[in-house]
């Protein structure tokens, strides 16, 4: 069953034309120095010349720090707005097929988020300290 | 032909970057290939006309959701040689969850080729708009005919809200104490000094 594509495919094109230009110059930019170097460069590594030694001191520990748990707390109210600020916009262009009843109900969902808001305000979430 | 070769790209990639999520050793570039993987999907909502999902990939999974699983990551200070030392302990039970996962999809696909499941048939109320863009016709659905799954999307939303704040929010642990501006400024020098002549012999009343 083909169903016929409810968008012109073609307004597309120049940005698929960008993406195959950005990822074959990004793999060249990788990947030919490290080709030239292995063409050209003589390679005998031997345990002396890759301690750290050369280049600084041994790592005192992991480079993974342990995050606070606020900003957990941050990134779900960031998704919550972001997915509030998501749905308004069908609701914009679509307002004249909706009408009344389709105002209303953003209305309303705007409502249900702003208690979450004045709540989330109450209680000093939005603090940092 | 760009879209066949467009398409297998895209699912080349997303099949690529899922299985890479799941063999990476470390999970912050897990969670790397995870937004990779969301990009190419967000290409392959294209291809099939979906602009809008493919828009809401790239603003809510990437931007928001893959940032979450990156704060949980970096918050679970997670020890790699002490994960990989049970592994051999816990490989039987992952097996048995695999094999009852492995199970229910095969008897839903059984049941579903076996026609046993009604799936219904489109009575054409949800039928898309003609002439309406992907967009239009998203919202003319989603505020008209299923205008409550809506608000009752937006309750679930408030509750995941004040369940977070809940869960994570910590009172200030001791109110180091409040300035008071104007009582500061109020504070006269006869209120705090006191000036005595002790007689010799005898303390002073504080």
């Amino acid at each position: 069953m083909r169903v016929s594509p409810l968008v012109d495919l073609s307004q597309y094109l120049p940005i698929l034309i960008f993406l195959v230009i950005a990822a074959g110059l990004s793999a060249a930019f990788v990947f030919l120095p490290m080709g030239v170097a292995h063409l050209t460069g003589a390679h005998n590594p031997n345990a002396e010349k890759l301690s750290e030694y050369e280049c600084g001191f041994p790592a005192f520990e992991d480079p993974r720090s342990q995050f606070d748990v606020r900003f957990y707390l941050l990134a779900m109210l960031f998704i919550i707005f972001d997915l509030e600020a998501a749905f308004l916009f069908p609701w914009a262009v679509s307002l004249d097929l909706t009408g009344w009843p389709g105002w209303i109900t953003m209305m309303v969902f705007l409502f249900e988020l702003a208690i979450g808001l004045a709540y989330a305000w109450k209680k000093g979430a939005l603090e940092w300290e | 032909m760009i879209q066949t070769l467009a398409f297998y790209l895209f699912a080349a990639m997303v099949i690529a970057s899922a299985a890479l999520t799941i063999l990476a050793r470390n999970p912050v570039h897990s969670v790397m290939w995870l937004i990779s993987s969301f990009f190419n999907a967000a290409g392959l909502m294209i291809i099939i006309g979906a602009e809008f999902i493919a828009m809401l990939l790239v603003i809510v999974y990437v931007g928001a959701v893959a940032v979450l699983f990156l704060f949980i990551v970096m918050m679970l200070n997670i020890d790699f040689a002490e994960l990989r030392a049970g592994f051999m302990k816990n490989f039987p039970v992952g097996i048995a969850i695999a094999l009852v996962l492995l199970a229910e999809l095969v008897l839903g696909i059984g049941a579903y080729r076996a026609g046993a499941l009604e799936l219904g048939v489109p009575d054409g109320s949800a039928a898309p708009i003609l002439g309406a863009s992907n967009i239009e016709n998203i919202g003319a659905l989603m505020y008209g005919r299923y205008l409550f799954l809506f608000e009752t999307a937006g309750l679930i939303l408030l509750v995941a809200m004040i369940g977070a704040i809940v869960l994570t929010h910590r009172e200030q642990r001791a109110p180091r104490g409040h300035q008071n501006i104007a009582k500061q400024i109020a504070r006269q020098p006869e209120d705090a000094i006191v000036n005595t002549k002790p007689e010799v012999g005898k303390g002073v009343q504080l």
